[in-house]
């Protein structure tokens, strides 16, 4: 996690807040804006979008800054005196994300605030992957991009829903790979799997303790493989799975079509050492996903990793290479073995015929 | 010197069917080692050309093998007669053929079996092709299948053990396959000149040794 790119900015605005005296002067507390803003009374009056979830904006690092850091120009009169606030720009507090992002391909087509609302923002490590497609799902509607990216990619269902869309167009770096627990959503196979929510991992285990003990059984704060073991045991009689995607950790906005994503090789090929590392992901009460480390290896691991999860060229066990090499070498001992007895023998068959192969 | 005598032991459709396998096989495995070890084998150029040639070899591969089991099932109803080994072969000939190739061949012993249309294997090849063909090759074919179609067969792959597992056991049995092209090959060298068996393959026509 890169805290620099939160509390740098954080430092920027009390600097500024500060210097300019807004802290001395009508600082509104976000309990009267949310005493408004928070009440869901607003959507149904029809104007959905001044709503503002105090739950969710609370959990934000924006939410430290409080409403009236971006809302400068709100008046103590506010709504009765008809202005319409200010709003922040990004860029005041993220210029370096803000310049990153101009040079990409994508500057054109989204700002800032149509991937994040600033209202709901996280930090990237508690943003599932899901969760991250979701905003490109906004403007880029899911099937149509699994149809245009199957031209030329195998399996694209797959891959796009193992895959944030900005593992392949950002240059964001250092993979690694998260599980996330999915349930069954109704009763038919078909229904298919979706993310598990906190309240359904929360059943699961005993009223007070942490969701986590759901694999975590003895709370240390690391999943080994005996508790991933003990889980998938389970697993499948509560409708739950554990499904893995390929996450980046040192996230950039810099947009683009990487030419070397063509190149399968890009993914599967880096050998049994890589992918080692991997987390357990898990949602808490206001939509965040808590990752928790899991074992070395654990998605190498035939039978204890996640079984439903497979890179092919990557992932692979060394131990059932080995196996499975030792079993093509029993096959061409035989020529090897009889070739030479027969070479050996030769004069023995002169002219006796044989049959058969 | 010996007389010839010409029988015809191998039907066409059996020949496609054989060489159309035998290039599928071969072009499995090898694009099968580039798939699992693409760091250390690039045999086909991009990843994704092996991926498709592979998933288009396995196609050939199953539907040659449909080709072959209703060409014994309807057209020749020889399938059981020439591929399950009667409980003598059991008792007595497995042994007796294994006795023969891994002893008295060296010796230069006349071979124990002598193929004719209707028992045209050996009671090893018997047990060998049954497991081959009956087992081995459905069993991969089937695997490889739900691997082709991970995201609709999802379901199933679960039911199965998951991804991983299917991967794992569809590698093995590969790699079964592999084993078995080693010693295939190699006996079939063992006719009357090296290369007898495979130009009867070719051909249809074994010919006979009559001592
Ligand atoms: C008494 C209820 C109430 C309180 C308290 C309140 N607001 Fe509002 N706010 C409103 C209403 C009603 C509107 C819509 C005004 C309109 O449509 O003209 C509004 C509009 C806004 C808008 C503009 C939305 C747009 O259309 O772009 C912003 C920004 C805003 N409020 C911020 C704040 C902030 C920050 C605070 C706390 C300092 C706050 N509000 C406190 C009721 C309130
Ligand atoms: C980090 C800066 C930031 C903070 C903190 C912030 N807002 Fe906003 N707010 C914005 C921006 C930027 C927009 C314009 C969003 C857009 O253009 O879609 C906005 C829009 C709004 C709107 C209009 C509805 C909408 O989504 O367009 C309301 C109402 C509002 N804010 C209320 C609040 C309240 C109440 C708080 C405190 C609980 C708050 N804001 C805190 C940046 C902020
Ligand atoms: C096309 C969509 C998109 C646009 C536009 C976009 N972002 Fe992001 N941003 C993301 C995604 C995806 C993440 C990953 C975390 C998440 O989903 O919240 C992210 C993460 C972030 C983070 C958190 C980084 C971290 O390491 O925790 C910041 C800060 C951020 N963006 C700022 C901005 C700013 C400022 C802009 C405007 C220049 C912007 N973003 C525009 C998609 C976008
Ligand atoms: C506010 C709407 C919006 C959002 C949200 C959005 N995009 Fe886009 N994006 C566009 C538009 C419009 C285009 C241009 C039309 C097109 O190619 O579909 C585009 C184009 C693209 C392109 C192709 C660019 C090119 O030059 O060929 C990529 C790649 C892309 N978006 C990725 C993403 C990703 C990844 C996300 C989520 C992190 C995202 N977009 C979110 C609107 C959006
Ligand atoms: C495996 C890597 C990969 C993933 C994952 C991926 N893309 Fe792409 N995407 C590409 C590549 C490579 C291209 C260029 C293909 C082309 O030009 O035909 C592309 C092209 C695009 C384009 C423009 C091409 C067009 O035909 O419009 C858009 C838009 C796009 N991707 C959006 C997305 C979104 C949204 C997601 C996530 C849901 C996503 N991509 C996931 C690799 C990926
Ligand atoms: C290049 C590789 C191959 C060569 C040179 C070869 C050669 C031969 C020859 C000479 C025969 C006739 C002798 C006999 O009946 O035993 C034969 C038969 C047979 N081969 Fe192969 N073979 C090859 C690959 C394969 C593969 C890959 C498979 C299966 C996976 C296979 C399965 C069989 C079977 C089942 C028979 C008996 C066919 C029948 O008559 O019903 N072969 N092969």
């Amino acid at each position: 996690m890169h805290y620099s790119r939160v509390l740098v900015p954080i430092f920027a605005v009390l600097l500024i807040m500060v210097s300019a005296g807004f802290i001395s002067a009508e600082v509104a507390p976000r309990e009267r804006c949310l005493h408004c803003h928070g009440n869901r009374s607003v959507i149904s009056s029809g104007k959905g979008y001044l709503y503002i979830d105090p739950h969710k904006f609370t959990a934000t690092t924006h939410s430290r800054i409080g409403c009236s850091s971006c809302h400068d120009s709100v008046t103590s009169r506010h709504p009765a005196d008809a202005l319409r606030p200010s709003r922040a720009s990004c860029k005041e507090c993220h210029l370096p994300v803000v310049r990153e992002y101009l040079g990409g391909i994508h500057a054109e087509k989204a700002a800032c605030p149509d991937c994040h609302n600033p209202h709901t923002v996280r930090p990237a490590e508690v943003v599932s992957g899901a969760d991250m497609n979701v905003q490109c799902a906004r403007c880029h509607d899911n099937a149509g991009i699994i149809k245009k990216h199957g031209h030329w990619l195998p399996q694209a269902q797959l891959h796009i829903t193992a895959l944030p869309c900005i593992t392949c167009h950002t240059g964001s770096q250092q993979y690694v790979i998260n599980l996330y627990i999915q349930s069954r959503h109704g009763d038919k196979p078909r229904d298919g799997y979706a993310p598990a929510t906190h309240d359904e991992l929360a059943a699961l285990v005993r009223p007070g303790v942490p969701v986590s003990r759901v694999i975590d059984a003895d709370g240390d704060g690391v999943v080994s493989l005996e508790e991933l073991r003990t889980f998938h045991r389970n697993a499948a009689t509560r409708g739950m799975r554990l499904w893995g995607m390929m996450m980046p950790e040192k996230i950039t906005h810099t947009y683009r079509i990487l030419k070397n994503r063509w190149d399968c090789t890009f993914c599967h090929a880096s050998g049994s050492k890589a992918l080692q590392t991997s987390y357990l992901a898990i949602p808490d009460q206001d939509g965040r996903s808590i990752r928790i480390p899991v074992e070395k290896g654990a998605v190498l691991d035939l039978l204890y990793g996640t079984p439903d999860f497979y890179m092919m060229g990557t992932s692979r066990s060394s131990t059932l290479s080995i196996i499975g090499l030792a079993i093509v070498a029993c096959g061409a001992m035989v020529p090897l073995f009889h070739g030479t007895l027969r070479f050996l023998t030769r004069k023995k068959r002169k002219d006796t015929p044989h049959g058969a192969a | 010197m010996a007389q010839h005598d010409k029988i015809y032991l191998n039907p066409t459709p059996i020949r496609i069917w054989h060489w159309l396998n035998a290039l599928g096989i071969v072009t499995l495995t090898l694009t099968g080692i580039q798939i699992r070890w693409p760091e250390f084998l690039n045999i086909f150029g991009a990843y994704k050309a092996a991926v498709s040639l592979h998933n288009t070899a396995g196609i050939v591969v199953s539907i040659s093998y449909l080709l072959w089991m209703a060409y014994y099932i309807f057209v020749a109803g020889t399938l059981l007669k020439i591929y399950v080994p009667t409980a003598e072969d059991l008792k007595h000939g497995l042994l007796r053929q294994a006795i023969f190739y891994f002893f008295f061949y060296f010796f230069g012993k006349p071979n124990p079996h002598t193929p004719t249309p209707d028992n045209k294997f050996n009671p090893l090849q018997k047990v060998t092709y049954l497991m081959i063909m009956f087992l081995l090759l459905p069993l991969v074919i089937i695997s490889g299948f739900l691997i082709m179609n991970i995201g609709p067969l999802r379901e199933v792959i679960i039911a199965v053990g998951g991804l991983k597992l299917l991967d794992g056991f569809h590698y093995l049995i590969a790699c079964c396959f592999t084993a078995f092209l080693f010693i295939h090959v190699y006996l079939a060298t063992l006719g009357h000149t090296p290369f007898a068996h495979t130009k009867s393959m070719w051909t249809g026509w074994e010919e006979e040794d009559k001592p």
